[in-house]
């Protein structure tokens, strides 16, 4: 290992892997260290993805967090607010990062989504817009592999989507025909799970397996996949991986410039450091803001970049909201046949919404493991039995994803006196729900309603409602100034020359969509303009 | 890269010793008895060899299993001269006791730790095909390839781009 690099990226996620993929592919011998904290899951492999199969077990609940403790249990982190946020289940601290489990959801924001603050006076608006990302957001789904299509998605392309979308399922046909009699426009879901892109990935497309949560191809995009192929085939010299080192702070050499990371060694069980040009925090929106504020030095006495004490708040969420219906009688036999839905609807993400938060629908049918029907064999019950049981009726579920507005209260923040099993700081996480958030809840469950009104299906009055952090983001937030957030339109922490925020946290706000594809557009175009500095 | 890659091995694995063939049989009948028993499969012949790397994976990730799958044999075999072939299976696969948790019995053990799980492998093999659907989860029915059929009942009405 050198002690020496132009770029250090802390993180190996999909904004490591988009990010260096990028910067390798403009100067194939820039020399790039990423810096993992975790470690490999191994991926691939028939006899894990057969044990997922038949018992409902995946390989990397142990690189994620712990429920917060009770009274009688341990747990892990602590929820500080007047709400529980909960962490555990939302992210995987490994190699590859959340893409080693995320459904490969790959909207684009909506063009209104980057003028939050000047439609609706909520927020602030990005300092960029859809234009500015509209060439990365192309570059992005040819990088990972997204199978879409334009019509009712209503965001402006220049290009049309690398593959054809998923076909809608037998599934969806009663929710379009609902749709349709409401007028409310539908659309394929775009997903990421092509496998061959035109990048660095040989992966065969989808096979449609609904194992998807591991999935055994590789065929949905995975960070980890890319890196490892990145590594194998693609001979570049001074790209190197360190799984196993924890990052406990960015050093400064002055006010405005970093000179290096110091991290933990896990392996060789000692404290290291490498210098670099450039530092890019590339792990999540819990643990980038937590690293800026620990890198605490008589240069940032609060940490890198939280003279304003910003670093770490507005975190945001998007509530994810599950209902369901009952349809009598099934004749044609529906059942659940992947794990990944094929319809949704923008309708709802409008700027006609948008004051009031947008939210985007799915049909999403519960793809769980085990299965109804393995279930029932297991039980003993006859052919007969299950053969009836799934004639006589079908359950419909919808599940909706809304916008909330990020609140400066909400944060996120070291819990130094505990150390995770990865090796990181524990988090505290303080977040109360904003004013109107269950009411908006209700509007959205009347729209709902009158969906499966138009199916004949009896609704089920109560919905569940998650507020995981999956989608979390905003902590490190790119502002028109300093005053209100933490990095600049180029992702650099407002007051460092060298030190950059590559992840959701660095999202001004995140409109209805999962942040995924918005975050790889950003890592390639931060690719494009750390290359330029190097030249430069 | 492999020198990343964490080995999904147990650390007893390098150690294990092959089944004897008589065992990769009983398991097998029993694989073929959840087919007759439901009317699901009426030939489980292409299965058996991935059947039995569904049982090495098994054993590879849980060498117990290794036991499971021995011990299974003999008191399958003990149960069947109790009571006879047909009587046998349907004991097992529809006893409710047997399937209570946790395991306290030797049934219970085959029932839970072999039985059960082949009735999951079994259908996501194409045992669900017989209860309407045409795809399943965990059934690798072909991949999703543009213009081509998908693996997967599809609705009447899709988009079309202009």
């Amino acid at each position: 290992m050198k002690n020496k690099y132009d770029i250090v990226i802390i993180g190996s996620g999909i904004a490591a892997a988009a990010l260096s993929q990028r910067l390798l592919k403009n100067n194939p011998k820039a020399s790039i260290l990423i810096l993992e904290a975790g470690q490999s899951v191994k991926m691939q492999d028939s006899a894990i993805w057969q044990d997922l199969l038949v018992s409902g077990k995946l390989p990397y609940t142990k690189y994620q967090d712990l429920p917060y403790p009770t009274r009688n249990t341990p747990g892990q982190n602590r929820s500080a607010g007047r709400d529980v946020l909960p962490v555990d289940g939302s992210r995987v601290m490994t190699f590859g990062g959340t893409t080693i489990h995320w459904a490969g959801w790959s909207f684009r924001l909506k063009p209104e989504d980057f003028k939050l603050y000047t439609n609706t006076g909520h927020g602030i608006d990005w300092p960029i817009d859809y234009d500015d990302l509209e060439h990365y957001y192309g570059e992005a789904e040819e990088y990972i592999g997204v199978s879409g299509s334009p019509v009712g998605q209503n965001t402006p392309r220049k290009k049309g989507y690398p593959f054809p979308p998923f076909p809608f399922t037998l599934e969806d046909e009663p929710v379009i025909q609902a749709f349709r009699k409401l007028k409310i426009e539908y659309s394929n879901v775009p997903m990421a799970r092509h496998g061959s892109t035109q990048t660095d990935s040989p992966h065969a497309p989808c096979k449609t397996t609904g194992t998807c949560d591991y999935c055994p191809f590789g065929a949905r995009y995975s960070a980890n996949n890319f890196l490892n192929e990145m590594m194998e085939w693609n001979r570049y010299p001074n790209f190197e991986v360190r799984l196993n080192s924890v990052v406990q702070e960015i050093m400064m050499k002055s006010k405005t410039e970093a000179k290096g990371v110091k991290f933990f060694d896990k392996v060789e069980n000692k404290m290291r450091e490498v210098s670099a040009k450039h530092i890019v925090v590339a792990g999540g929106t819990i643990e980038s803001p937590k690293l800026l504020q620990r890198s605490k030095s008589k240069f940032a006495p609060n940490g890198i970049g939280n003279d304003n004490d910003l670093v770490g708040r507005y975190l945001l969420i998007q509530p994810w909201t599950t209902f369901t219906g009952v349809v009598k009688a099934n004749p044609k036999k529906m059942q659940t046949v992947m794990a990944f839905p094929t319809l949704c609807t923008r309708h709802f993400d409008s700027k006609k919404e948008q004051d009031k938060g947008k939210f985007i629908l799915a049909n999403w049918p519960p793809a769980t493991l085990p299965t109804t029907l393995s279930t029932m064999m297991q039980n003993g019950d006859s052919s007969r039995d299950i053969k009836k049981a799934i004639s006589e009726n079908y359950t419909v579920t919808i599940n909706g994803q809304s916008e909330i507005f990020s609140e400066h209260r909400n944060r996120v923040y070291n819990l130094e006196s505990k150390v995770n099993q990865i090796g990181l700081y524990e988090t505290v996480v303080d977040f109360t729900k904003p004013a109107g958030f269950d009411h908006r809840l209700e509007e959205i469950k009347e729209h709902v309603q009158k969906v499966f009104l138009e199916m004949g299906a009896k609704m089920d009055p109560h919905f569940s409602t998650s507020i995981r952090a999956d989608h979390a983001s905003c902590t490190c937030r790119m502002a028109k100034s300093p005053k209100e957030g933490v990095v600049d339109k180029d992702l650099k922490v407002f007051g460092t020359e060298n030190v950059y925020v590559c992840s959701n946290a660095a999202f001004s706000s995140m409109g209805a969509v999962n942040p995924t594809l918005t975050l790889a557009a950003l890592s390639i175009r931060l690719g494009d303009h750390l290359s330029k500095s190097q030249k430069g | 890269m492999v020198m990343y890659e964490k080995q999904a091995l147990h650390p007893l694995s390098d150690t294990l010793v092959s089944l004897d063939p008589e065992v990769y049989g009983s398991m097998f009948n029993l694989f073929e008895q959840i087919g007759i028993f439901w009317g699901n499969m009426t030939d489980a012949t292409p299965c058996k060899s991935l059947l039995y790397t569904f049982m090495d994976g098994r054993m590879r990730l849980y060498p117990i299993y290794r036991v499971y799958y021995i011990q299974s044999g003999k008191i399958l075999d003990a149960l069947i001269k109790e009571m006879g072939n047909e009587k046998a299976y349907r004991f097992l696969f529809t006893d409710k006791k047997i399937n209570q948790k946790p395991i306290e019995t030797p049934l219970a053990l085959v029932r839970q730790k072999v039985s059960n799980e082949f009735i999951s492998l079994q259908l996501s093999l194409g045992g669900f095909k017989k209860f309407g659907a045409d795809n399943y989860l965990g059934y690798i029915g072909g991949a999703y390839i543009p213009g081509e059929k998908p693996p997967y009942r599809i609705a009447k009405e899709q988009i079309h781009e202009k």
